[in-house]
């Protein structure tokens, strides 16, 4: 069963599209296998789609700001409009093709949300091997990690963020088991050894934190206080 | 257009008690737009949703020109999509939104990390809207009808069920996380999955 879940001001970053790819991918992973958090972030969106388009923020805007309006108005909406309807294109829902990838002679399914992400040649140190996905985030790495069974990561800890989500198997640490859908956050306070007894995949996201860039902070601000 | 939008501000100004949005208009609007490509339709979508994407887009972009982007992106998959929205599973606003966050995702992912590769759509589904193909999900649950039916249970039923089959905890967990007696765990889980199997027969007869 599911234990571990992301805390609700992630879900609200995740839902206000604040989040990197990286994290935004994990959320959506883990709420794939997780009716729990899928059914909160559908009533967030919800809301917040709700909220944002409330008629009185318009009002509000255009009482508060004069300048704005002008330049709302100053773009042609009529020629937007009809530069938009001329179009007959329709786009066909493209059906979610399946993907696999394997490991140690074993397939796993890819979870959807990363079919369109490229994948790094596999890297292999003793027990572990770990494939790089190419999202291009400075200092976030994000990575599918296999241990084979009996295998573990050495202590450690970490500057920045870890994020783990178990996509098959099992490992356990000093605080406890961890299954498939688990969604793992950790921050440098959190030190940690992992082990899995029988082996697993995971999807992992990690920064050293050493040297925000400004666009990366900036990128992360709305949560924080939390990945510190 | 543009002093029609004055008004339609005006006018919500002066009726701004009953500001809330009108969901069911939203919808039939989308739904004409998708079947017969209805342009007028459309017009009064683009007059409702494209002042206050605007805004919203503002507040990310400080570029202007990247703001109307977003207005134009956002309305233009509005125009290409409407077939792809389902009121059965939401608002046309959540639909809407979910399209602009969309549009906005792979705009500011292109600007701040010069990648073109357009996840939003596989991170954020425009067609299903976070639909539930979960496995821990279908392995207890057939659709997300069920879900629904649950949601119409009285309260202390719903925390039981939801429990039970959600967090997959004992019966005996259910009573010391609920603080109750496990007597009355079990009488309302009976109940409860007595009235779910009475409502889903009936929904597949
Ligand atoms: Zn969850």
């Amino acid at each position: 069963m599911i234990n571990h879940h992301p805390k609700f001001e992630l879900i609200q970053a995740f839902v206000n599209g604040d989040l990197p790819a990286s994290l935004s991918a994990g959320i959506a992973i883990h709420a794939d296998m997780c009716a729990v958090c899928q059914q909160k972030i559908a009533q967030f969106t919800e809301q917040v789609a709700e909220n944002s388009f409330e008629e009185e923020f318009l009002d509000r805007f255009i009482v508060d700001d004069n300048d704005a309006l002008e330049s709302i108005a100053a773009i042609n909406f009529d020629h937007m409009i009809d530069d938009i309807v001329q179009s007959s294109d329709i786009d066909i829902a493209i059906p979610k093709t399946e993907k696999s990838i394997e490991f140690n002679g074993v397939k796993y399914m890819l979870p959807s949300v990363l079919n369109n992400m490229v994948l790094s040649k596999k890297a292999n140190i003793g027990k572990l091997t770990r494939t790089r996905i190419q999202l291009n985030e400075d200092e976030i790495h994000t990575s599918l990690l296999h241990i084979k069974p009996g295998g573990g990561v050495p202590e450690h800890t970490h500057k920045g963020f870890e994020l783990t989500v178990l996509l098959a198997g099992s490992f356990h640490d000093e605080s406890g088991e961890y299954v498939k859908g688990d969604f793992i956050m950790l921050d440098g306070s959190d030190q940690h050894h992992p082990v899995s007894t029988n082996g697993c995949l995971c999807y992992t996201v990690a920064n050293d934190a050493l040297h925000f860039t400004q666009g990366i902070n900036k990128l992360l601000n709305p949560i924080g206080s939390f990945i510190y | 257009m543009q002093t029609n939008l004055l008004s339609i501000a005006t006018n919500a100004k002066s009726i701004s008690m009953t500001d809330k949005i009108n969901h069911p208009q939203l919808c039939q609007w989308l739904n004409s737009v998708a079947h017969t490509r209805d342009k007028q339709a459309f017009t009064h979508l683009f007059q409702f949703f494209a002042p206050k994407i605007l805004r919203i887009a503002r507040a990310k972009f400080p570029n202007e020109a990247q703001a109307n982007e977003v207005v134009q992106d956002t309305m233009s998959n509005v125009w290409r999509k409407a077939h792809l929205f389902n009121q059965d599973k939401g608002a046309a606003t959540t639909w809407v939104y979910t399209v602009m966050r969309n549009v906005t995702f792979d705009m500011l992912r292109k600007i701040q990390g010069n990648k073109e590769d357009n996840l939003s759509d596989d991170i954020w589904p425009v067609a299903e809207n976070m639909s539930s193909e979960g496995e821990t999900f279908d392995d207890h649950l057939e659709n997300e009808n069920l879900l629904s039916v649950i949601e119409a249970l009285p309260q202390a039923q719903q925390d039981v069920v939801k429990g039970f089959y959600f967090r997959e905890m004992s019966q005996e967990q259910l009573a010391t996380h609920l603080r109750l007696p496990l007597g009355t765990v079990k009488s309302r889980l009976r109940l409860a999955l007595g009235k779910l199997k009475v409502q889903l027969g009936e929904k597949h007869d």
